[in-house]
């Protein structure tokens, strides 16, 4: 109920007075020209509905919660929450390095810590991303470096030898960080699944998939736009028709806002990506409520601004609410709900190299506030992100306790959505709506996210807010303690032992392991067999509507490579940096 | 040489890394400062940046690079700078490199390595002290 116009009345008339009064002898007393801080009250918020604007968490339009009950806290501590609990420590959390051997020999060492974390979360190396085998010109020193090498299903086979039992295929759910290369790596789970005689229908996992932000901001895109978004519309078709129990794409706002978009650009960038990929299932013939239970999110990212960061998120649920139900006349509400897997509200970009434990600090922050708005209090990144690729044991840890700490010593998810009506955290989401609706149209008078991606101008908007984000930090009006502020010789670094979840022996000869292990391959596998297979690819590539998935299925089983399938496409597509 | 031309400098990323937020605010904060700066864009190979290092005459080679490959990239780049005859230009790298790497990588040669730590200032000093000598 809003409060009535004679209440409003009042107490913009005490504000004003409280202005010239007691706050204006505060200032004055001070000494000060500014008053450097800001009150809200019932009169910022004018024409406020509870029921219209805020609501009961798990229902239109969502801004109190996505769920009424969030659904990590039943599982707390049970070894499958997202954002803490046991699953940080012993859930297969995203990790990957060197050969598939490798990694097949680390899920096989933290399996016998007693994990039963679920399906492995992979990281790719950059070869396997961006489409070239590795013993590739290009490849080279980026073997097995940031995530594992795959160049064959038998890599893929390898990896998941620990994967029965138990924890076979059709009882697991598997996350694939992978975005231009996602339908030959969905093939090799085909392949996989096939020959283990696992129906396809059993099959759960998540593709990343988000080809558009690889363009603006993640950079493993291969092929011209149009061409990648056929790639996306086929795992679309494929999934719906092969795979229905299998996540399509993860949705990301949160490269975008690392690369420098502002909090408001990654919101309405990931929906406008997102309305696009949604348009283009339609457009194959899909029916929405079919298709969108299989779309997922990511997350946005975030930044040390905690309640701003509350408060976009708010308006975010209500405007992917909108979207779906007023934009593509989705009639299910569950599929009004924007599906975030990660709660973290800082992001990975504060976080400093200097006196890297403050990093513990920033993410815990957010995680208190990410518990406050009904989402899981993850203390995501370790704090030692910035030192390097793989996060030490000992930051995991830390961070797996903070989130403990934060729900259940502090017990602060045990209220939904404590900034419900907050004067300043409703207003502030009142206005986050506003600017993401607004910058979503003007993308739809581009022609879609599609356009404003192809004409660079998404990417454009993106290194404008980075640069001035820069200029802030450099002239010192964004303070980064340790960076630009507090850097006296006084201050100390304080660092503690950190132990690499990876053999870093074996990450330094894995580009030749690979190398040799794939030459291996290419020499004893029927090359008559793959050349005919990567022959059909190229003929559907060159056919518009057929879809290339069965045929990378067929590819993969012959042990064709990665690299070999993607030249065939470069060839067809071309190709773009 | 000719005097009084400005400082230039190619900003690179090699190979598969595709982070370029950096190198570009890099480049931009050279322009700022004065520099004529050439961008190179994603995945060049090593090659294709000494190439674009001759050609565009640049007196400094900076090179971007996130991905944990830069062991591997100075090794190839300097030999390549080398080959080509450019031996003489000082290449710069920046990007995620571990602290414990720092020293090998001068050690091969490179002049100038600055992470997530360094400031524009430092950069933009650091190719004045090394680049220029006869140029403003």
């Amino acid at each position: 109920m809003p409060a009535d116009k004679e209440e409003l009345k009042a107490i913009r008339e005490a504000r004003e007075k409280w202005e010239r009064g007691t706050l204006r002898k505060g200032m004055e007393r001070l000494g000060l020209k500014e008053p450097m801080v800001s009150f809200f009250t019932p009169a910022d918020l004018e024409g406020h509905d509870f029921l219209e604007n805020v609501g009961f968490p798990g229902e239109f339009p969502f801004t109190a919660g996505r769920h009424a009950i969030p659904i990590h806290l039943p599982f707390w501590g049970r070894g499958k929450t997202l954002g803490g609990g046991k699953t940080i420590r012993h859930a297969f959390g995203y990790a990957g390095y060197g050969t598939a051997e490798d990694m097949r020999d680390y899920y096989i060492e933290r399996g016998k810590t007693g994990v039963r974390g679920g399906g492995p979360n992979i990281a790719f190396d950059l070869p396997t991303q961006t489409g070239y085998d590795s013993d590739d010109e290009l490849a080279e020193g980026e073997v097995g470096r940031v995530g594992v090498a795959v160049d064959t299903l038998q890599d893929f086979e390898t990896i998941y030898e620990p994967f029965v039992g138990d924890m076979e295929l059709d009882r697991i759910a598997s996350n694939w960080t992978i975005n231009a290369t996602t339908n030959i790596i969905l093939a090799m789970y085909v392949a996989l699944a096939q020959k283990r005689g696992i129906p396809l229908d059993k099959l759960r996992g998540t593709p990343q998939n988000d080809i558009l932000k690889e363009f603006v901001a993640r950079g493993t895109h291969i092929f011209p736009i149009q061409h990648s978004m056929r790639m996306v519309r086929d795992t679309f078709t494929y999934c719906s028709e092969h795979l229905p129990n299998l996540n399509t794409i993860s949705i990301c706002g949160y490269h975008m806002r690392e690369a420098g978009a502002t909090r408001v650009q990654a919101v309405a960038f990931a929906f406008a990506n997102a309305i696009a990929y949604f348009e283009l299932a339609l457009g194959a013939g899909l029916e929405i409520d079919a298709f969108a239970p299989k779309t997922t999110f990511l997350n946005f990212g975030g930044g040390m601004e905690v309640l701003k960061e509350a408060a976009v998120r708010r308006a975010a649920r209500r405007v992917w609410a909108k979207i779906m139900r007023d934009r593509f006349g989705s009639r299910d509400p569950r599929n009004w709900i924007y599906k975030e897997l990660g709660g973290g509200l800082t992001g990975y970009w504060p976080m400093t190299i200097q006196r890297p434990l403050n990093n513990l600090v920033r993410v815990v922050i957010g995680a208190v506030f990410a518990a406050m708005i009904g989402e899981p209090p993850a203390c995501e990144p370790p704090y030692d992100e910035p030192l390097g690729l793989g996060h030490s044991i000992e930051a995991r840890q830390l961070a797996a306790d903070a989130s403990r700490i934060i729900v259940e010593e502090c017990k602060l998810c045990d209220v939904q959505d404590v900034f419900a009506g907050s004067y300043y955290v409703e207003s502030l989401t009142n206005r986050y709506e506003k600017e993401i609706v607004d910058l979503i149209a003007k993308i739809d008078e581009m022609g879609g996210a599609v356009k404003a991606v192809e004409s660079g101008w998404m990417k454009d908007q993106i290194i404008q807010s980075a640069r001035e984000y820069q200029r802030r930090v450099e002239s010192g009006e964004e303070v980064r303690v340790g960076v630009n502020k507090y850097t006296e010789p006084d201050e100390i670094e304080i660092r503690i032992p950190r132990t690499s979840p990876y053999k870093a022996e074996r990450r330094e000869d894995a580009e030749e392991r690979q190398i040799a292990k794939l030459r291996k391959i290419k020499a004893e596998r029927d090359n008559e067999k793959v050349r005919a297979c990567l022959e059909r690819i190229g003929n559907a590539a060159r056919d518009e509507k057929a879809n290339l998935i069965p045929f990378f299925v067929d590819a993969v089983k012959a042990y064709a490579t990665v690299g070999e399938i993607c030249r065939v496409l470069r060839g067809v597509f071309g190709e773009v940096h | 040489m000719e005097r009084g031309r400005k400082i230039r400098v190619l900003v690179a990323k090699v190979g598969l890394d595709g982070h370029d937020k950096g190198a570009i605010l890099v480049a931009s904060a050279l322009r700022d400062a004065g520099m004529e700066v050439i961008y190179t864009g994603l995945r060049r190979t090593v090659d294709d940046v000494v190439n674009a290092a001759l050609q565009e005459d640049v007196d400094v080679v900076g090179v971007s690079i996130l991905s944990g490959a830069h062991r591997k990239v100075a090794e190839k780049m300097l030999a390549r700078m080398k080959a080509q005859g450019i031996g003489d230009r000082p290449l710069i790298m920046g990007g995620v490199i571990p602290e414990e790497d720092i020293p090998l990588l001068k050690q091969m040669g490179v002049a100038g390595v600055f992470t997530q730590s360094a400031s524009f200032r430092e950069i933009v000093q650091f190719i004045h002290d090394i680049a220029g000598g006869n140029r403003k």
